[in-house]
């Protein structure tokens, strides 16, 4: 080949492997496929059965139905289950079940399922959602009765969980331990295609679909017929995925790019209600955190209002509490709220006997007070940490910050030399107080290490004392209190998720009823 | 020529198991646990015992190291504690797409890098020259996932001309194969360049050129040729990267392959996966540089007789 020739064909090339780009990018925006971004904290669902899962996303909520749905407000509603009903004592609930619902294999769904069904949790990693169901009683095809062992006013909220969607029984007996990796088989709106983890998720639209539960308008068939869930781990890349019109939907748009996404018109940002509180940790085993009026007084030091504009651009709120605000137990009264008092901070700090020395920082025995500021090392973490930092300084506390990745994080915590750490939970129920705080729990989850015998025994009586939800709620009040007034964290910010849609592609509707984008909403959505 | 093969892979078995061990200290001696990241509020700590035992993590090291090393002899990589199915099953899975972007960047950087070499010493000491250099030096030394994202930024966001990210389609494998090929396109170039100007000043290229040989001809069928010994052996080198280079790209783009699963099984510290990848990918390695050897020796009888 002479230069020539060389030249010539080479231009031929760089044309047409431009002119094929070019072609590519307009063919992937086929009106009839919504790409769908998830959240990073739902990628890496390892498969797709909800029984043995322990992570899974929003596409097992569109594979799979569940008997109840829960509002955003945490009020319960018919889906599978049309009525449902809870004795005195709390030891029976009967379901009435929804007729004619069949799963994507053709199989019909009925109180035979359900029996079938809950069996299957036996041994299984989310064993705890139906330890307290001693047996399901058939009462006739549509009817079903759940015999307890134990009052278990946390049962709706369960049955409304992910964890809780019914698969096909002939199907996942037929996988035989393989469901959810290639075949996953629910009565739900959308059907799987293709599953490939840590990747991508292809649903198609369930054509035989009119059993949308009440939190949506449309019961029947989703207007988008196909859907592609993609997993993407950097956050920048997200980021582009949205802003170039890559993604349709963007489950969680990552912290730090919501005031970019904010400036492209074509995107429509929407809060959702908040599921999960930052806080700082206390090692309250060991000193000078295991003296209640130091923990006091570093709760009187930090303000939440900095972390709140400087770190979420105002999204979310500040917390004072350690429940999502949403929650009843949430709303105890007004004295155990955590609040900044500066004043306070420095008169508790010297009743303690730490005293300010003239290099601004205090002493006790000789000893200074300089504390571990631990924090994962994402960007959010980082900066609260920063900002907790910079708020002791002037009552006299030294932090001294160190990052880690988060299972190094998790690992240190277990071994318990850390004092103060920047922590974060993801969870809409007031058990989460028990998984944080109980004496069973230590070292890890209950790395605060409480072990008061007051609170284990309000905590006893929050989670199996109460025979009904409104019981539930008062003594989960009663524990929480419990917990403010002792100091054994510092609420920071309530976490609001951030959902960006493209506009001039999916309207989706003007009001979300469910916790998040989820199958409800997914239903009521409609191509512009 | 077979017994320098033999020998040559005579010599694995030792590395193998040194780089075994490595491999298993290395992620059980980095603090974290795999079963933290299967537990969720609700669950008791009984549960999180069962599961430890499960999966033998609450044996000593030295066991547990036996026990795997045992199953590996037998091709059994273990199971992913994570996401509950066979280590060789989800390597096999994302092999052909590690092997597609490795290969293609291997491609790559032979090609544009021999090319460049070839122009930078037909220009060498003109401005064709240092522009091809320092551009190529300035590729080279910028991080690739950095590279991915400026590339991104360039040719997806501003350009529009390829996806942001993704494996769908010939136009998603563009900017992933760029990023990772580029260090490699230097590395050829520079050898390519230095060895073409030695051999140019060679006696034979005189009488060549005294012949009344056309210079191109010279350059491609002569010069090139000879030149071409040093920079197979440093392909060679570059084919155990084809699987192990593109680890970061792969995350940047949202790519499937052995570096998006090595990343994520990781952070959740899935141990058998996390071994089972880092095995295969020194492996890789280790076997593409005794092919590299093999190649270089096939070429070049003096490599085979002063191994001897």
């Amino acid at each position: 080949m002479n230069r020539r020739e060389l030249l010539i064909s080479s231009s031929i090339l760089a044309i047409a492997s431009t002119s094929l780009f070019s072609n590519v990018a307009i063919a992937a925006a086929s009106p009839s496929e919504a790409t769908i971004v998830l959240s990073s904290d739902e990628n890496g669902a390892p498969h797709l059965d909800p029984i043995r899962a322990t992570l899974l996303s929003v596409t097992a909520g569109l594979i799979y139905d569940r008997l109840i749905a829960m509002s955003n407000d945490h009020t319960f509603h018919p889906h599978l289950a049309e009525s449902w009903d809870e004795s005195e004592d709390g030891l029976n609930w009967t379901f009435v079940l929804k007729k004619n619902v069949r799963f994507h294999d053709g199989e019909l769904f009925n109180a035979d399922t359900v029996v079938w069904w809950i069996s299957k949790f036996e041994g299984s990693a989310n064993q705890h959602v139906s330890s307290a169901i001693d047996r399901v009683v058939v009462v006739d095809e549509h009817n079903v009765r759940f015999e307890m062992k134990r009052p278990d006013p946390n049962l709706l909220y369960n049955l409304a969980s992910y964890f809780m969607g019914i698969p096909s029984p002939k199907a996942y007996e037929a996988a035989a331990g393989n469901f959810g990796v290639i075949e996953a088989v629910g009565t739900g709106p959308y059907k799987l295609e293709s599953f490939a983890v840590g990747q991508e998720t292809v649903l198609v639209a369930n054509e035989e679909y009119a059993w949308g539960s009440e939190l949506s308008e449309n019961k029947g068939v989703p207007e988008i017929k196909r859907l592609v869930l993609r997993e993407i781990q950097d956050s920048s890349a997200t980021f582009l995925e949205m802003d170039t019109g890559g993604a349709d939907i963007l489950m969680g748009v990552p912290t730090e790019f919501v005031p970019r996404l904010a400036l492209n018109a074509d995107v429509e940002l929407r809060n959702m209600p908040a599921t999960g509180v930052s806080y700082l940790q206390f090692n309250t085993s060991s000193a000078p955190f295991s003296d209640r009026l130091v923990r006091q007084a570093i709760a009187h030091a930090v303000d939440q209002e900095p972390i709140l504009k400087a770190v979420f651009s105002g999204s979310g709120a500040t917390a004072h509490q350690f429940l999502v605000s949403s929650l009843e137990e949430s709303k105890v009264q007004p004295e155990f709220l955590i609040r900044k008092d500066t004043e306070k901070a420095k008169q508790l700090l010297d009743q303690a006997g730490w005293l300010l020395g003239s290099d601004g920082i205090r002493t006790k025995n000789g000893q200074p007070l300089k504390v571990r500021l631990w924090s994962a090392s994402e960007t959010a973490y980082k900066r609260m940490a920063e900002i907790v930092q910079a708020q002791l300084k002037p009552v006299g506390v030294i932090a001294e910050v160190a990052l880690f990745d988060s299972a190094s994080l998790r690992d240190a915590l277990r071994k318990g030399d850390h004092q103060l750490v920047i922590s974060h939970y993801d969870w809409d129920n007031a058990d989460i107080l028990d998984w944080c705080f109980s004496a069973k729990n230590i070292p890890h989850p209950n790395s605060s290490r409480w072990d008061n015998p007051r609170s284990e025994k309000l905590r006893e009586d929050a989670m199996s004392g109460a025979r009904n939800w409104r019981e539930r709620v008062a003594k989960y009040k009663e524990y929480h209190e419990n917990l403010l007034e002792n100091f054994v964290f510092v609420p920071l910010h309530e976490f609001e998720k951030t959902v960006a849609v493209n506009r001039s592609r999916l309207a989706i509707p003007e009001r979300i009823r469910e916790t998040t984008v989820g199958s409800a909403t997914l239903l009521d959505t409609r191509w512009q | 020529m077979s017994s320098f093969i033999l020998r040559r892979l005579l010599a694995v078995i030792p590395t193998f198991f040194v780089v075994s061990l490595t491999v298993f200290l290395l992620i059980h001696l980095v603090p974290g646990d795999p079963i933290d990241s299967l537990m969720r509020a609700g669950s008791s700590p009984a549960l999180r015992e069962q599961m430890a035992a499960k999966y033998g993590l609450d044996r000593s090291l030295f066991e547990q190291y036996i026990i795997w090393m045992g199953k590996v002899l037998t091709l059994d990589f273990g199971t992913s504690i994570i996401q509950g199915r066979p280590v060789a099953a989800l390597i096999a899975q994302n092999l052909p797409s590690s092997l597609t972007l490795g290969g293609t960047a291997f491609l790559f950087s032979s090609l544009a890098g021999i090319a460049a070499g070839v122009l930078a010493a037909k220009y060498y000491g003109t401005r064709i020259d240092s522009s091809i250099t320092s551009g190529i030096l300035l590729g080279s030394t910028i991080p690739s996932f950095w590279l991915a994202l400026l590339l991104i930024l360039v040719f997806a966001v501003w350009l529009g001309w390829v996806p942001v990210s993704g494996a769908r389609g010939w136009s998603s494998l563009v900017l992933p194969v760029i990023a990772t090929g580029l260090g490699g396109v230097a590395l050829v170039a520079r050898v390519t360049k230095v060895s073409m100007i030695e051999i140019g000043r060679q006696d034979f290229v005189t009488l060549l050129r005294a012949k009344g040989v056309s210079e191109s001809r010279i350059r491609l069928q002569h010069i090139l040729r000879h030149a071409l010994v040093p920079v197979i052996s440093i392909l060679g080198l570059r084919i155990g990267w084809i699987l192990g280079g593109a680890i970061t790209v792969e995350v940047v783009f949202a790519r499937p392959g052995l570096g998006s699963l090595l990343i994520r099984a990781l952070n959740q510290r899935d141990y058998p996966l996390v071994q089972g990848c880092l095995l295969m990918l020194s492996m890789a390695v280790i076997l593409g540089t005794i092919i590299g050897d093999i190649a270089h020796a096939a070429m070049d009888p003096r490599q085979r007789e002063a191994s001897k």
